[in-house]
């Protein structure tokens, strides 16, 4: 199959090659860039333990080089590479001081690999295949109609990186004002989180060591009574939430991955018009939400001087005078088919500002998450209902029904001096309308020039407008000389730590929460050629 | 022999004064058209330049694009410099897409983004869409001598001329647009251009090579000097389409 595949490709491409070109230097282009990019953490209360922080958070070097051949005009193959050098050494052992990787590690990372092939089999008519990128949609960055790639957000100041995949792209221009394109993406990729996720799982501490929080599971307001319920006073543990007698291990959570199989395949198609002033498209995807959704929990507990259930708990950190807790969640990724519109409206008169907008209505597969408890090896009796009780909390975490998604955005700029662009958002790009909902935002850019635009002055701003969070992000950016860029800047997150309910998952501020990242300071140099 | 010569030169006393009166009987209209038709006057027109930023005081940094030019349609890709990777398609006034290597993404430009300038440089991006003197301007001849006209120009009411007034250096005989000023509404000068160096850029394809824009308000000046220009190269207008931005990815 797969090497009918190639054939098939091969001659599509033989089909292709009308007039080679007559030598190497004539096909091949190279560009890339490099960067350098150090960032300081400026706070000691948004890590892992209280304290941690005023010290470095980045010592990136990036180089990225992209090669493209153009054997005939209508081939083109295109290599998009990363070599990535972390800057801090990873080597904490002595036989690890011998290795080079553990002292200066670095990753390669192949972001485009891919053919196209242009005019076949019909002149109107274009092919690509293999590792892509694609961005679909006409709002700036927030774009709910944007759905094949997975995003990469590695980096908390970049909203724009994506994790590539591999993909059969069909391209259809049958007139001026219209082009219809198909994509086919035979395998799932979840989306990078930031290193700041884990702490979305992580526990709480206090001065004393104890722990002062956990992750709240996704429940609605009957399981949050029955979770409260075993930690009251005349609950199985008897303890009336002293959290001080809980020696709670690392939460662990595992991702329940789609299988290989064609059925998890991605499939969408979009039919982009233009009509004057207007450009629209409509769109239609099939396939899965990019970021992880809470699926299942289970908690292990072994009380005092109690029996371990071998199941869960880790016996080598079992301290025998305390309830020894283990709490093991699974995420998973949950499908869905968006419909969607998009457009931008551009008016001749340049005193008018230009407008986009794109929606997207999602209709989303049904995730019911499920909570059990083990103590002392017995499961617990967590049912709602004594006289059918149910030995799981059950709660609808995405409820399967029909949502939308939207971005409304106006931008506009005064000749080189000033720009400014405004947004209006429903639905962060992780939010799935779960238990923790759709928020509104309100997103705004601002940038100033000087000196024939070489300094640029630039400040982003994201404010949560249902639980008031907000992240603001200055930036000054310099160019030295043509292709050498310097940035200086700074982002920080305003919002509670921790959610205003520990046992309700809703109340997690947007931005405040920890897993959004650290407050930092950065210098950024970046070199194009 | 005397009679013989000063026969002669009435002869060529004749002759020049009716070359003169030719010359006289072009209308600033006529010569505006003829002047568009040696700038502007190609099917379509290809050129390879080095665009040189000079500052205020004196430093200088340059950058290396390329134009296909079609009517009204442009296509426009810079090879070097921060923006290396980006280009910009002009479909016709108010239809403006830039290709984003950053976001691989092709972006409709609003109209209020061509009022900035281009690359950092004294041309706008209206200036640079600006491709037809007669389409937008009208003409009076507002001087002339032996070698120029200066042609005193209003922007047509509805048309999408940069500015509202431009004065024109029109060299007889070859109608080569030698320099050109831009004014305000209030009449004041906005930026001038300086053409010069006229260089044959293969079978008596005649332009100046060197261009000079210098913003009058802050003394800020732009040099665009063409390294290679080629016209009439039967390019499809399939070369001026976002499929084929996409493509130069």
């Amino acid at each position: 199959m797969k090497h009918k595949t190639t054939l098939l490709f091969a001659g599509v491409i033989l089909l292709a090659s009308g007039s080679a070109k007559a030598n190497w230097a004539e096909m091949i282009s190279l560009s890339g860039s490099l960067e350098s990019d150090v960032r300081f953490i400026t706070d000691n209360w948004r890590g892992a333990k209280k304290g941690q922080g005023y010290e470095f958070e980045m010592n990136r070097n990036d180089i990225n080089l992209r090669l493209r051949a153009d054997p005939t005009e209508r081939v083109q193959a295109v290599v998009d590479t990363r070599l990535r050098f972390f800057g801090f050494n990873e080597a904490a052992t002595l036989p690890e001081l011998i290795s080079r990787e553990r002292i200066d590690p670095f990753s390669f990372q192949l972001t485009e690999a891919y053919v196209a092939v242009r005019g076949v089999p019909w002149s109107k008519m274009d092919i690509k295949i293999g590792r892509m990128i694609q961005t679909w949609g006409t709002v700036d960055m927030f774009n709910p109609t944007d759905n094949l790639n997975a995003r990469d957000f590695s980096d908390p100041l970049n909203f724009m990186d994506k994790v590539p995949n591999q993909m059969l792209e069909i391209d259809i221009y049958p007139t001026d004002w219209l082009t219809l394109q198909a994509v086919w993406v035979p395998t799932f990729k979840p989306s990078q989180l930031p290193p700041s996720a884990v702490l979305g799982f992580a526990l709480e501490y206090d001065d004393n060591g104890c722990v002062a929080g956990f992750p709240a599971p996704p429940l609605d307001a009957d399981g949050r009574a029955v979770l409260g319920s075993l930690f009251s006073a005349d609950g199985p543990f008897g303890m009336d939430l002293d959290l001080c007698r809980l020696n709670f291990a690392n939460p662990e959570v595992r991702t329940v991955m789609p299988k290989a199989g064609i059925s998890n395949s991605q499939a969408a198609a979009r039919a982009k018009f233009q009509a004057g002033p207007v450009d629209f498209s409509l769109s239609y995807y099939y396939g899965r939400f990019k970021f992880p959704v809470a699926y299942t929990a289970v908690a292990d507990v072994m009380s005092p001087g109690g029996k371990t259930s071998g199941f869960v708990t880790d016996s080598k950190t079992i301290d025998p005078k305390k309830y020894n807790v283990k709490y093991v969640a699974e995420v998973m990724y949950p499908r869905m088919q968006v419909i969607g519109a998009d457009f931008a409206y551009s008016s001749d008169n340049p005193w008018v500002p230009g407008f986009k907008a794109e929606a997207a209505l999602i209709l989303p597969e049904k995730v019911d998450f499920g909570m059990s408890a083990f103590l002392d090896g017995e499961k617990l009796d967590l049912g709602k209902d004594p006289a059918n009780p149910m030995r799981t909390i059950t709660s609808s975490n995405g409820s399967g029904k029909p949502f939308v998604k939207a971005t409304v955005g106006v931008d506009w700029s005064y000749s080189d001096i000033f720009y400014i662009n405004l947004m209006y958002v429903y639905g962060f790009f992780d939010e799935f309308n779960d238990r923790f909902g759709l928020h509104h935002f309100f997103v705004g850019a601002t940038e100033f020039k000087f000196l024939q635009s070489e300094l640029q002055i630039r400040m982003s701003s994201v404010l949560d407008m249902t639980d008031l969070s907000a992240m603001i992000y200055p930036q000054l950016t310099w160019i030295v000389a043509p292709a050498v860029e310097l940035s200086f800047g700074y982002m920080h997150f305003f919002g509670d730590t921790s959610p205003r309910d520990p046992l309700d998952f809703a109340t997690k501020s947007r931005f405040g929460q920890k897993a959004t990242g650290r407050n930092v300071a950065f210098m950024k140099a970046k070199v194009t050629f | 022999m005397r009679l013989r010569t000063v026969g002669r030169m009435l002869a060529v006393v004749v002759a020049l004064a009716a070359f003169s009166g030719t010359a006289q009987a072009e209308t600033a209209a006529e010569i505006l058209v003829k002047m568009d038709k040696t700038v502007n006057g190609f099917d379509d027109q290809f050129m390879d330049n080095t665009m040189t930023i000079i500052n205020i005081d004196g430093s200088k940094k340059s950058y290396r694009f390329s134009i296909l030019q079609k009517g009204e349609k442009r296509l426009i890709r810079f090879s070097t410099g921060e923006m290396k990777g980006m280009a910009n398609l002009i479909e016709g006034a108010g239809r403006v897409y830039a290709y984003l290597p950053g976001q691989k993404k092709v972006r409709r430009v609003s109209a209020h983004n061509m009022q900035q300038s281009f690359a950092g440089s004294d041309f706008s991006n209206d200036d640079m869409a600006f491709t037809s003197w007669p389409g937008n301007y009208t003409a009076e001849i507002k001087s002339q001598d032996d070698n120029y006209w200066v042609l005193a120009c209003t922007a047509i009411p509805g048309k999408s001329a940069p500015y509202p007034a431009a004065e024109a250096k029109v060299r007889k005989g070859t109608y080569q647009l030698d320099a050109y000023t831009f004014f305000d509404e209030a009449g004041k000068p906005i930026k001038s251009f300086e053409n010069s160096d006229l260089t044959d850029f293969g079978g008596g394809l005649m332009r100046n090579k060197t261009v000079l824009v210098t913003d009058l308000r802050t003394g800020h000046k732009t040099q665009l000097e063409i390294h290679e220009f080629k016209v009439n190269q039967k390019v499809p207008d399939s070369k001026f389409t976002q499929r084929e931005l996409e493509w130069g990815r």
